[in-house]
């Protein structure tokens, strides 16, 4: 997909930078005119995808997280992408999400993954000399409906 | 790094602990609210309630620590509820399916039905 509009941010990989990338990308998606549920549903996915980074990727020492936010007429794209060991994304078989389960059987394991895929339209993750998870959502056009 | 992004406020009312949670609840904020949270686990004779009211973000980081306050308070056969549920996190607690066990827990517990008889 060829998008034209292209922002980058780079952010070391530790707790207290991810809210400059929910920043950023809250400024990037007004601009698009996402709708502010929109809006919301991405931020936690992109957060999701950065305290994986943050807690997975370097093993304790110092990395960086590049953050892509690529759009076009269609839909905004954002890549973020680590430099460290590529750390599997846990799939099971048992969904991560506590629907049915007693509270013995609830855990955490799992949900950032799962939220990502129910907040976002795509999501794609890609081992290439780090983890690149790339999630992307569809523009809704909702003005002038009126 | 210190940082106030997470604003945490405890108090006592009528047998049970309110603990207003606002702010962003996310990786950043995660070992303050452990923190403020662990001692109150324990104290079992006082029902725990988290109120929400003032919280504008959260994501698996929080839900996960939520996750282990339910489970800890019912192994501990203590009280533990969330009120005051924000919308747009509301929506989150509906998606990973958190929400029925963040209700009130009747100390006895009877099936609720929504409609006393069929």
């Amino acid at each position: 997909m060829n998008k034209d509009r292209i922002v980058t941010l780079t952010v070391p990989a530790e707790p207290e930078y991810i809210d400059l990338v929910r920043l950023t990308l809250y400024g990037i998606a007004s601009k698009l005119k996402f709708t502010f549920e929109d809006i919301e549903d991405m931020k936690v996915a992109v957060s999701e995808a950065c305290n994986n980074a943050v807690l997975h990727a370097y093993g304790g020492e110092n990395g960086s997280i590049e953050v892509r936010f690529a759009s076009d007429a269609e839909e905004l794209s954002i890549t973020v992408k680590d430099f460290g060991r590529s750390f599997s994304v846990e799939r099971r078989s048992e969904s991560p999400a506590l629907h049915g389960k007693s509270v013995d059987e609830i855990q955490s394991g799992g949900l950032g993954l799962y939220l990502m895929q129910a907040l976002m339209d795509r999501v794609e993750v890609e081992h290439e000399g780090g983890t690149a998870v790339t999630m992307t959502k569809k523009r809704q056009t909702t003005e002038e409906s009126a | 790094m210190a940082t106030n992004k997470i604003a945490l406020r405890t108090e006592n009312l009528e047998g049970r602990t309110i603990v207003h949670i606002g702010g962003e609840f996310d990786l950043e904020a995660a070992g303050d609210v452990r923190a403020a949270l662990e001692p109150l686990i324990e104290r079992t004779e006082a029902g725990l309630t988290l109120n929400l009211r003032e919280l504008k973000y959260i994501d698996s980081t929080g839900i996960g620590i939520l996750i282990g306050v339910v489970k800890a308070r019912h192994s501990r056969s203590a009280a533990f509820d969330v009120e005051e549920v924000p919308p747009h996190i509301r929506k989150l607690f509906d998606m990973t399916g958190i929400s029925p066990f963040l209700a009130k827990s009747e100390p006895k517990s009877s099936p609720v039905g929504i409609k006393g008889e069929e």
